[in-house]
């Protein structure tokens, strides 16, 4: 499947540099070109993940280049979803080129033959889990992009003197619904795989909270993303703030997911419960 | 044939000469009338605004001097002024050259302000003109259809158009940066002058749904206000009950303080929930303390920035052209090459039956020898005959069709010489 994955990995390149081309440019032919190879990317990343169920007997996100392959994966569906819902092609400049990163080193990772994914897959609450918190993991990286992108362009409006950017990005509104409506589903998806997980943990080990370092991260991060939801709907933190936010809930993201493990997390991908 | 473009244009001419050769729609009617005469002008065409006058005709290759005679003379005689006044001034472009700056006037790019959009219009109104008065034939037809379709790549495929370069235009393009589309938003005007009502009037037509005007003399606030449409006055003293409804706010008043302070703003802020506004400040002396600026989600622009971001909106519009001239050179040459095959169609044309007459001429000589035939066996005779000819005579109208459609056409022997068609 290693094949197919380059070929995944060439359509996410293309679509990567058309997009960044189609920044610069404002060309529309680029961007179509852009979203072709993406889809067809998408599509066969989809037949990848699913061969790899089958060939592996093992839900494809267990071990670390499962997931990196997944979350790409997820990150194309949602900004495919965003492309769909705003227009907002100004995001697929940033996605992609990251989006290709994860690829690679998904591609790059040697599959590790020692994980055993037998003592995960007894009960289906883990795949759930792991599921849930990959797609919320990609909502809040659009929020993030998205957060990056409004405050470049308020900076603009600001301080009144328009650079290049002014002229690609999208509009304040356009960008801070697409970080308010991605940061719900995110947070909805957080809660939820964070549920699972616990639940898991219980039937596994009959604990619930094993005060594990990811688990600290991801509590905190589910409580800064709902605090950001509080305050958006209740109005007293718009705009710049609210920006902020989404990029410091990234930055715990991103402890979460490569801090933690660092700190002696049991919950590390591919190994097996000590 | 060839296309002769002859004119003047603000480059060349100050106004006064430019205003002596306008054309109205029926000067402009009658005049293609006396000047297109099937001999020395062929086809003609005029275009005519307040930045140019350009007569574009089509005259016979080997008369290109003549005709282009005939139209200076005509604009002299037009304009009533002496023979050889306009010299200086008149600049004329034959083919190649003269499609190029059709192409460069349709698509905005000879503007005085680049990226404008109301000359694509004129030309087409041009147009239609020479089309009612029976001026447009062959080439000017085509060259004018693939004109229109340039302006459009031109516009869809750059964005030489797409920042706005006018002050009354900036509210608009704002509004876009900070509401996505202004479908929706509310507009407050204080003060009614021409540049408000001018911005009001961009707004409503880019999709605001409501205007509110305060002024301080409220007679003037209606007058403008039934102008607009869409729109009602507010009474000055009210100001601060209405002010938190405006996502956009431009302020033109002539009084010498501020009108709307900080804490004025802060407060409006508040009750709009810190949804962001945009307030844009035309006035001088100011109308709006420059510490608004400052307040959270509020976008304060005064004469001055609008000034600096229509100069970098130029900047970026030349830019843009600069991309909208490749476009053009790559269309100049794919229309050479349509005129070129249009112009050996005919002579292809003639000379298949040219082939098919030697061979009916030749049946006609043997008919006798084939003694009695039935009607089927004549007719298989004439089509074996005919196809034969078609067969023999295919590749080399298809080598022609290729010669003639390269750029070196110029340098083969015009079809006319290859065979003696008139014979």
């Amino acid at each position: 499947m290693r094949s197919l994955l380059l070929a995944v990995l060439a359509a996410y390149l293309i679509a990567a540099i058309h997009s960044i081309l189609a920044f610069v440019n404002k060309r529309r032919s680029l961007q179509r070109v852009a979203e072709w190879s993406m889809a067809v990317g998408f599509v066969l990343h989809t037949a990848v993940l699913i061969d790899d169920w089958a060939v592996d007997g093992h839900y494809p996100l267990f071990g670390l280049r499962e997931t990196l392959s997944f979350l790409s994966w997820a990150l194309v569906g949602s900004y495919a979803l965003v492309l769909y819902h705003y227009r907002a092609q100004a995001v697929g400049a940033l996605a992609m080129p990251v989006i290709c990163i994860l690829t690679s080193a998904a591609l790059l990772i040697s599959p590790d033959p020692s994980a055993s994914a037998a003592a995960f897959s007894t009960t289906w609450l883990f795949p759930i889990h792991t599921t849930l918190l990959v797609f919320a993991y990609a909502a809040f990286f659009i929020v993030f992009m998205a957060s990056v992108m409004y405050l470049i362009q308020e900076r603009e409006l600001k301080v009144k003197t328009f650079s290049g950017f002014f002229h690609r990005l999208p509009a304040l509104r356009t960008m801070n619904e697409i970080s308010t409506h991605a940061a719900a589903v995110g947070l909805t998806l957080l809660t939820l795989g964070l549920v699972a997980g616990v639940f898991w943990s219980w039937s596994l080990h009959g604990k619930m909270w094993r005060n594990d370092p990811k688990e600290i991260f991801a509590v905190l991060t589910w409580l800064l993303y709902f605090v950001l939801a509080m305050f958006r709907s209740t109005a007293n933190w718009r705009g710049r703030r609210a920006a902020w936010l989404g990029v410091l809930g990234f930055v715990l993201v991103l402890c979460t997911f490569l801090i933690a493990p660092l700190l002696g997390s049991y919950h590390v991908f591919g190994l097996a419960l000590k | 044939m060839s296309i002769v473009l002859i004119g003047v244009n603000h480059k060349t001419a100050p106004v006064e000469i430019r205003e002596r050769l306008a054309f109205d729609d029926a000067a402009c009617a009658a005049g293609l009338r006396t000047l297109v005469d099937g001999e020395l002008v062929r086809e003609g065409l005029i275009v005519s605004t307040c930045n140019r006058v350009e007569i574009l005709s089509a005259t016979a290759n080997e008369q290109i001097d003549l005709g282009a005679g005939r139209v200076t003379e005509f604009l002299d005689t037009s304009g009533n002024l002496p023979p050889g006044f306009l010299k200086d001034h008149l600049y004329r472009h034959t083919d190649e050259e003269a499609v190029r700056h059709l192409f460069r006037v349709a698509s905005s790019l000879d503007s005085m302000v680049v990226g404008e959009p109301q000359v694509l219009g004129q030309v087409r109104h041009a147009y239609s003109l020479a089309v009612e008065a029976g001026t447009a034939g062959r080439i000017l037809n085509r060259l004018v259809h693939h004109t229109f379709r340039v302006a459009k790549r031109v516009r869809t495929e750059t964005g030489i158009a797409a920042s706005a370069v006018s002050i009354s235009y900036m509210a608009v393009e704002l509004g876009k940066k900070i509401f996505d589309s202004l479908k929706g938003c509310t507009v407050m005007l204080i003060g009614a002058g021409e540049m408000a009502e001018l911005s009001a009037k961009h707004l409503v037509n880019a999709g605001a749904t409501r205007v509110m005007i305060a002024n301080r003399t409220e007679a003037a606030a209606r007058q403008l206000a039934n102008q607009i449409g869409a729109a009602t006055s507010v009474p000055f003293e009210q100001l601060d009950e209405h002010l938190h409804e405006a996502d956009l706010v431009i302020c033109s008043t002539g009084a010498p303080e501020y009108v709307l302070t900080e804490a004025y703003i802060r407060k409006a802020m508040s009750r709009r929930r810190k949804r962001p506004t945009c307030l844009i400040d035309i006035s001088v002396p100011r109308n709006i303390d420059p510490a608004t600026g400052k307040v959270p989600n509020v976008y304060l622009f005064d004469i001055d920035d609008l000034e600096n971001v229509i100069s970098s909106n130029i900047r970026e519009r030349e830019r843009e052209a600069e991309r909208a001239e490749l476009i053009v050179q790559s269309e100049v040459m794919q229309f050479q090459q349509a005129l070129r095959l249009m112009d050996v169609g005919p002579s292809i044309g003639a000379m298949r039956e040219k082939f098919q007459d030697v061979a009916r001429a030749e049946l006609a000589k043997q008919r006798k020898k084939l003694g009695p035939l039935t009607k089927e066996q004549e007719a298989a005779v004439e089509s074996l005959l005919m196809s034969t000819v078609n067969k023999i005579a295919h590749p080399i109208m298809d080598q022609m069709r290729r010669l003639y459609g390269t750029s070196d056409a110029d340098a083969a022997p015009a079809p006319n010489d290859l065979i003696d068609l008139e014979e």
